[in-house]
C-alpha cells in the first residue's frame, strides 16, 4: 500500500477543514495509506510572491524539515502550493547547494491531488456521484504552471450524472494572486467580476476549483454580492458517493 | 517610494468606459490573431524551445556576439556608434546629422542653408526609451512620427500605449477629431478615410525628410544584417528615400545567423499581430551602391545600452531575451484593465514598456526605486509566459523584481509592498516557521472570528483592507484540519474501509499518461492548415490571396499583353518599371500605349518590378535592390504588379535567406501582401504608405 502524506496546506488547514477531510476519504478509497505529518504549517508561497524571500525561506526549511521525517508521496490539494513545492523552492535555493538538493528530493514526490490520482495511482473514476450541472474553473498555476487539465478534467467526466458544463474564458486568472489582491483590490476585482459573470453564463450552481486560494477569492466575491453559487474543490465532489 | 500615482492611474483606467472597450477589443481580436496565426506552425512548442535558446545563447555571449556583428556592419559599409546612455544615443543622432556630407549636399542644392532638419521616423521603443522626439525638439529640429499608430499619439502629445500598436487605447471617432482639428480635414470616423488623410500628409515627409530614423528588430551577427519589420511601409520610406538613414538598436537584438533570424521571424509576427511574415521585412545590408538609384546614401547604426548591460549582470538577465512582439501585453488581464498609460512610476513618469515584460524590463533598465512596483501589478496567473515565442519565464522575473536587488540592497526585500502587507506578511511568516505558534494562532483565529462573527461563516471586512474591496472573508474553522480526528488516527493507520469487500474497485486507465495538458494554443495548433497545397506555386498563389493580394498563372507569350490589359483597365499610361522587367516585351508595350519610365516619379501610381524570388509557404515576394531595380518602384506608387518565374518559388523563408541573391543585395525586402495597418481600433486597412494593390503574375 503506498503511503501518502498529505500537506492539506495553511489555508485548508485553517479555513476548509471539509477539503482535507474530502480529500483524506478520496485517497483512502483509493487504497492508500494517508497520513497527516502534524508539523506541517505553510509551504511559503504567500511570502515568497510578496518578494519576501527570507521569510519565504524560513517557512520552507520548516516543511522541508518536516516532510523529510515522513516516507512516501507528499500530496496536497493546490496547483499553486505544489507550482510552490516543485518550482520555486528551487528558486529560493537556488544559492545554498545543500537546502537545494533536500528541496529538489522533497519536490520529486511532490504531487497535486488531481495528477495524483490520475498518473501516479492509475485512477479515472472515483465513483463519485453528483446531481446537476458542473462549472470547472482550472487555476492558473495548476493548467499552465503545472500543465495540469487533463487529470482533472479526466476525473470530472467520469462523476455519474454530473453535467459538467464549460465556463466562458475559463483559462482566464480569477484575480486572486495571493497578496496581488490585498495591494491591487482594483484590478483583483475586476478580474474577480469577469470570472463571476462568465459563471453566471453557464448558470452552473457550482464552480470547480483545485486551490483553496481561487476558492476562497471567488467564494468571497459571490458571497459579498448575495449570489447562491457555491465554489466547491474538486475532492468535495469526487468525495461524494 | 510610494504606488499611489500607480494605484491612481489604475482607478482612472478602470472607471474610463471608452478604454475599456478599446482594450478589450484588443485583448480578443489579438488573442484570437495569435491562435489562428499559430495553427499554421504545428512545431511551434519546438520552436520556442530553439528559439529561447538561440536568446540564451546571444545574450550569455553578447559582447563576442555584437564585436562580430559590428565588424560585419563595418565591413559591409555603414558605420557603428555605441551609446551608453540615453544621452549618448541622443548627442549621437545629432552628431551624425550635423556631419552628414549627404545632408550638406542635400541643403545646398535645395538653397535652404537652415542648420534645422526634418526627421521621418518609423517605429521604434528604443528612441521612445531615450525620448529622442523630445531631444530633437528641443534644437529646433522637426521629427514626425510615420507609423499611423505613432502618428496619432504623436499628434496628441501622447506616448504610445503598446509597444506594438501605439495608439491602442483610442476609438475611431477620437481619432477622427484629432485629425479633424490637427489636419483640418472634415470630421470622419471612417478609418479607410482616415488612414488616407494620414497617407498624404505623411507622404509629404517622406519626400522631404533630411533624416530617416528607424528601429532595429535583429542584427544578424554573421552577416551584419539589419532586420526591420513593418506592415505600413513606413520602415522602408525612411530607409529608402531620405539620403540619411539612422537605425538605432537597443544591444540585446542580435541572433547569430540568418537561420537564426527565420526562426525568429516565424514567431515574431504570429505572435505580435497574427501574421505568417509582417508585410514588410526589410534586410539592410549598406548603404546605396553605386550604380544604384535609391537607397540611403549613409547608414548609421547607433547600438545602445542605457542600462542592459546592468540588467545583463542580474537576476533579470532573462528579459534581455524578449523580442517586443507585446504578445505577453495581450494576454495579460491586468494589461486588459488599465492599458499602457497607467504603468507609471512612483514619481508619476510613464514607464517606456509596459505590461509583463515592461513590469520587468522598465525597473531593471530603470531602476527599481521608480519603477519596482510595476512588478506587484500581477497575479503570476502565467498568461505572459504561455504568450512569450522565447518563452521568458515572466512570472519568475516578476518575483525577483518583487525580491529587489539582494547584492545592492537586501532590505528592497518586497519591493513597494505597502507598510500593512509587509508587517503582516513577516509576521505570518515568523508564526509559519513553527507548528506550535502556527497551532495556536489557529485556534486563537477560530475562537476570536466567533466573537467578530458568531453566525455568518464569511465576514464583511471594509474595503481599506483590500481584501475587503470586493469580497467577503471566510471564518477560520473553529477547529482546524489539524485538531480534528481523523477516523481516530493518532497513528494515521489505513483506513478500515479499505478491507471492506463492499467497495467496488476503481477504475483504472490503462495509460494514465495518455492525452497532453491543453492551453489554448496547443489547440489551436492542434488543428493543422487544411490547405498544404501539393506545388509551390499552388501555395504560393493561395497564400497570397489570402493576404489580399493577386496572382495569376500565365504563359510567357500572354504575358505583356495581360499586365497591360490590366493597367489599361486602371487607366493607366505611364507606369514606374525596373530597367529591364523579365519576360516584359517593351517594344509591344510601348505599342500598347503605356509608357514605361525608369526615374523616381511619386506621381505614378503604378510600379512594374521582377523579383528575385518568392516564397510559397507566406506567400512573399522577395526583391533585392541593385542597378535598374530601385527600391522605389515597388514602393511608392498604388499598384505594384510583380513578374515571377514559377521556378523562382521557394518553399520556406530559411531557403530564401539562404540565397546569394539575398545575402549580397544591399539592401532586400520580403514583400507580404499589400501594405496595411490595424492601428486604429484593430481594423485592418488596406494601403498606408506602400501600395495599396499587389498583383502578380507567374509565367509558367
Amino acid at each position: 500500500m503506498r503511503a501518502v502524506q498529505l500537506f492539506v496546506t495553511c489555508l485548508v488547514d485553517t479555513f476548509f477543514p471539509e477539503i482535507g477531510e474530502a480529500m483524506l476519504s478520496v485517497l483512502r478509497s483509493a487504497g492508500t495509506d494517508v497520513r497527516f505529518p502534524e508539523g506541517q504549517t505553510c509551504c511559503g508561497q504567500p511570502l515568497f510572491n510578496a518578494g519576501l524571500r527570507a521569510g519565504a525561506r524560513r517557512i520552507a526549511e520548516h516543511t522541508i524539515r518536516v516532510f523529510e521525517q515522513a516516507e512516501g508521496d507528499v500530496v496536497l490539494p493546490s496547483g499553486s502550493c505544489t507550482h510552490m513545492l516543485r518550482h520555486n523552492y528551487e528558486e529560493l535555493f537556488a544559492d545554498d547547494p545543500a537546502w537545494r538538493d533536500r528541496a529538489g528530493a522533497l519536490a520529486a514526490r511532490t504531487y497535486e491531488f488531481t495528477e495524483y490520482l490520475v498518473d501516479v495511482l492509475g485512477i479515472s473514476d472515483c465513483n463519485a456521484h453528483w446531481d446537476g450541472p458542473l462549472a470547472y474553473h482550472p487555476t492558473c498555476h495548476l493548467h499552465r504552471g503545472l500543465s495540469i487539465d487533463r487529470q482533472p478534467r479526466t476525473l470530472l467526466a467520469n462523476v455519474r450524472d454530473a453535467e459538467i458544463r464549460e465556463l466562458p474564458e475559463a483559462e482566464d486568472c480569477c484575480g486572486f494572486g495571493g497578496i496581488f489582491s490585498v495591494e491591487h483590490p482594483e484590478l483583483s476585482a475586476e478580474m474577480l467580476r469577469r470570472k463571476i459573470a462568465n459563471l453566471e453564463a453557464t448558470r452552473s450552481p457550482t464552480l470547480m476549483v483545485c486551490d483553496a486560494g481561487c476558492l476562497m477569492h471567488i467564494q468571497g466575491g459571490l458571497h459579498r454580492n448575495r449570489m447562491q453559487q457555491k465554489v466547491m474543490h474538486i475532492a468535495q465532489v469526487l468525495a461524494q458517493a | 517610494m510610494t504606488a499611489e500615482l500607480f494605484r491612481n492611474h489604475i482607478r482612472l483606467s478602470i472607471a474610463d468606459t471608452t478604454l475599456q472597450a478599446a482594450l478589450d477589443a484588443n485583448a480578443e481580436r489579438r488573442g484570437r490573431g495569435r491562435a489562428a496565426a499559430f495553427a499554421s506552425l504545428p512545431d511551434w512548442r519546438e520552436r520556442r524551445q530553439r528559439a529561447h535558446a538561440v536568446r540564451a545563447q546571444v545574450i550569455s555571449h553578447l559582447d563576442e556576439f555584437l564585436a562580430a556583428f559590428s565588424a560585419k556592419v563595418v565591413e559591409n559599409g555603414m558605420t557603428v556608434h555605441r551609446a551608453k546612455d540615453a544621452a549618448q544615443a541622443v548627442q549621437l543622432v545629432l552628431q551624425i546629422a550635423q556631419a552628414s556630407p549627404h545632408l550638406a549636399l542635400k541643403r545646398s542644392e535645395e538653397s535652404q542653408g537652415a542648420a534645422n532638419k526634418l526627421f521621418a521616423k518609423s517605429k521604434s521603443m528604443v528612441s521612445e526609451e531615450i525620448e529622442l522626439n523630445r531631444a530633437l525638439e528641443a534644437r529646433g529640429h522637426r521629427v514626425v512620427e510615420t507609423d499611423l499608430g505613432e502618428y496619432i499619439v504623436q499628434l496628441r502629445g501622447e506616448k504610445p500605449a503598446h509597444i506594438i500598436t501605439p495608439a491602442v487605447h483610442l476609438q475611431r471617432r477620437q481619432v477622427g477629431e484629432l485629425f479633424q482639428s490637427k489636419l483640418g480635414v472634415p470630421y470622419t470616423d471612417d478609418i479607410p478615410t482616415l488612414t488616407a488623410a494620414a497617407r498624404k500628409v505623411l507622404r509629404e515627409v517622406f519626400l522631404t525628410a533630411d533624416v530617416g530614423i528607424s528601429g532595429v528588430n535583429f542584427g544578424v551577427a554573421e552577416t551584419g544584417t539589419i532586420c526591420i519589420v513593418t506592415n505600413e511601409g513606413n520602415g522602408r520610406m525612411v530607409t529608402t528615400v531620405p539620403p540619411l538613414h539612422i537605425a538605432l538598436m537597443g544591444m540585446e537584438r542580435i541572433v547569430p545567423t540568418l537561420d537564426d533570424l527565420a526562426l525568429m521571424l516565424s514567431l515574431l509576427p504570429r505572435s505580435a499581430t497574427g501574421q505568417k511574415l509582417s508585410v514588410y521585412t526589410q534586410l539592410i545590408h549598406s548603404p546605396r551602391r553605386p550604380a544604384e538609384t535609391d537607397g540611403a546614401s549613409e547608414r548609421h547604426l547607433i547600438i545602445v545600452d542605457n542600462g542592459r548591460s546592468r540588467l545583463r549582470d542580474s537576476r533579470l538577465q532573462e528579459a534581455l531575451y524578449c523580442i517586443r512582439c507585446g504578445a505577453c501585453l495581450n494576454a495579460c488581464p491586468v494589461f486588459r484593465e488599465i492599458g499602457g498609460h497607467a504603468y507609471v512610476g512612483s514619481d508619476g513618469s510613464l514607464a517606456p514598456y509596459p505590461g509583463p515584460i515592461g513590469s520587468v524590463v522598465s525597473p531593471g533598465l530603470l531602476g527599481l526605486p521608480n519603477f519596482g512596483q510595476l512588478a506587484q501589478a500581477s497575479s503570476l496567473c502565467g498568461a505572459c509566459q504561455d504568450a512569450c515565442p522565447v518563452g521568458i519565464d515572466l512570472p519568475r522575473l516578476l518575483t525577483r523584481v518583487r525580491a529587489g536587488d539582494p547584492d545592492r540592497a537586501p532590505q528592497q526585500e518586497g519591493t513597494a509592498l505597502s507598510f500593512v502587507s509587509r508587517i503582516g506578511l513577516q509576521a505570518y511568516g515568523a508564526i509559519a516557521s513553527s507548528t506550535r505558534l502556527f497551532a495556536a494562532a489557529q485556534r486563537l483565529g477560530g475562537i476570536g472570528a466567533r466573537a467578530v462573527s458568531p453566525f455568518a461563516k464569511w465576514m464583511w471586512l471594509p474595503a481599506v483592507t483590500g481584501w475587503g474591496y470586493s469580497k467577503d472573508f471566510p471564518r477560520p474553522a473553529l477547529k482546524a484540519f489539524r485538531a480534528r480526528p481523523r477516523d481516530g488516527d493518532a497513528s494515521v493507520g489505513p483506513h478500515p474501509d479499505m478491507h471492506d469487500d463492499a467497495i467496488k474497485p476503481w477504475t483504472r486507465i490503462v495509460n494514465p499518461h495518455a492525452g497532453t495538458a491543453s492551453t489554448a494554443l496547443e489547440r489551436a495548433a492542434a488543428a493543422p492548415e487544411s490547405v498544404i497545397a501539393a506545388s509551390p506555386v499552388d501555395r504560393f498563389v493561395h497564400e497570397l490571396e489570402l493576404l489580399g493580394g493577386h496572382a495569376y498563372r500565365t504563359e510567357s507569350a500572354d504575358l505583356t499583353q495581360r499586365v497591360l490589359g490590366l493597367l489599361h483597365e486602371r487607366r493607366i499610361d505611364a507606369t514606374l518599371a525596373w530597367d529591364d522587367v523579365p519576360e516584359i516585351n517593351k517594344a509591344q508595350f510601348k505599342a500598347g500605349g503605356v509608357k514605361l519610365v525608369h526615374a523616381a516619379d511619386p506621381a505614378l501610381r503604378a510600379g512594374l518590378t521582377g523579383a528575385a524570388l518568392a516564397i510559397a509557404e507566406t506567400g512573399t515576394l522577395v526583391l533585392t535592390s541593385g542597378k535598374g531595380r530601385p527600391l522605389s518602384t515597388s514602393l511608392l506608387p498604388e499598384i505594384h504588379v510583380v513578374i515571377l518565374r514559377a521556378s523562382q518559388i521557394v518553399w520556406s523563408l530559411e531557403e530564401a535567406l539562404q540565397t546569394k541573391e539575398v545575402r549580397e543585395a544591399s539592401a532586400v525586402v520580403l514583400v507580404s501582401g499589400p501594405s496595411r495597418t490595424a492601428d486604429i481600433e484593430m481594423t485592418l486597412t488596406i494601403g498606408v504608405h506602400g501600395p495599396r494593390e499587389l498583383v502578380a503574375y507567374i509565367v509558367e
